[in-house]
């Protein structure tokens, strides 16, 4: 129904979210974890975001893709490009499942769409966007060579931080 | 780059082509959804929330695998407005809803000839067995077309949620005829 593009590392699928990946969602937005990425949220709120991550596609030519464990299939989140309307630049972000945090899943996938954004697309600048309380999203930022380069006030999120990522040219060798 | 939804139906009636909305349809889109025409869908919008529901409109179809169609006239791709099937999480059953963007395009029974490609499409193709339209109660334009379709008042049906605070009639289209084999003739 929609060309979304593929993706693969060493150990995740990046692939077109699908309605399939509803209920693992719901559970996610409506706990106190998604406190850092807009939540929590109602189940028809998270419905309609769904929607929106899938029409963000034809609506900017690029956007976010379910996360799959190869091995498995098991879905663990949503990564990738976002910038939706009222966003300051396009920003490289993340939301993972409670179950897969602590095993670097969201470094390797989000490695996997920069390199996107940079080699696919031709983008010369990736910036992230993370809550001053989100600390494990700034550690992850962080470890990806990102450094905090001002702020963002946006009228439903809050105080933001910008991440800046180091442009293509300056990618170090161990993080392409 | 360009993405848009693949393989999705295109539908023609008389005076029109209804097809699957797209990326370049956000400029027209974006100026009705933040005018006053957009009340009677919870708007007038902000392009933040405006841009949202758009792409929440086209998401939907992958999401169900139908959705609203953009209409437009046969000798130009401009969008017009939308109309058919909708179905998003917080709906108690499947409606036909319809928006037309602009003045100019009003008048002309343009969106009565839409939706009855649409309801039709939704009963036959995709097996709907009832649809219902969800209305403003003070969007007169609204329920006279749901009228002129053969819908009716149905006061024992659930609204939406997200309208409690306000009065929202459902109109419950007729439905779709049973023809002599048993199978589900377009109603029209």
């Amino acid at each position: 129904m929609i060309q979304i593009p593929t993706l693969t590392s060493a150990r995740l699928t990046l692939r077109p979210p699908t309605q399939a990946d509803f209920p693992a969602l719901a559970d996610f937005y409506a706990s106190d974890r998604s406190k850092f990425v807009g939540g929590p949220m109602t189940a028809e709120q998270t419905w309609r975001a769904l929607a929106c991550e899938i029409g963000h596609w034809p609506l900017r030519g690029y956007g976010r893709w379910s996360i799959d464990i190869s091995d498995t299939s098991e879905f663990i989140g949503i990564i990738g490009l976002w910038n939706p309307h009222g966003w300051p630049e396009p920003e490289l972000g993340w939301d993972l499942m409670q179950n897969a945090t602590g095993k670097g899943y969201a470094t390797e996938a989000a490695l996997a769409a920069r390199d996107y954004a940079y080699t696919t697309l031709g983008w010369t600048t990736l910036t992230s966007l993370v809550k001053p309380e989100n600390t494990k999203s700034a550690a992850v930022a962080t470890r990806m060579g990102a450094c905090h380069d001002g702020d963002f006030d946006h009228e439903r999120h809050g105080l933001l931080n910008i991440y800046r990522h180091p442009a293509p040219v300056s990618v170090p060798e161990n993080l392409q | 780059m360009t993405i848009d939804l693949a393989n999705t139906p295109i539908l023609e009636t008389d005076r029109l082509i209804l097809r699957a909305p797209k990326g370049a349809d956000w400029p027209l889109w974006s100026n009705f959804a933040q005018s006053q025409r957009a009340q009677y869908i919870g708007g007038p919008f902000t392009p933040r929330t405006a841009w949202r529901a758009f792409g929440h409109v086209i998401g939907h179809w992958a999401m169900r695998g139908y959705g609203l169609f953009v209409f437009t006239l046969k000798d130009s791709d401009t969008p017009l407005g939308t109309v058919g099937p909708w179905h998003p999480a917080d709906w108690p059953e499947t409606e036909l809803g319809w928006t037309v963007w602009s003045t100019a395009h009003e008048g002309k029974s343009l969106v009565y000839e839409a939706a009855l490609a649409t309801r039709d499409f939704a009963y036959s193709t995709l097996g709907w067995t009832t649809a219902v339209s969800y209305i403003d109660a003070p969007n007169t334009r609204s329920i006279a077309l749901a009228e002129r379709l053969g819908a009716t008042l149905d006061a024992t049906a659930t609204v939406p949620a997200v309208d409690n605070a306000k009065e929202v009639l459902v109109y419950r289209h007729p439905a779709p005829e049973i023809d002599s084999d048993g199978g589900i003739e377009a109603y029209a």
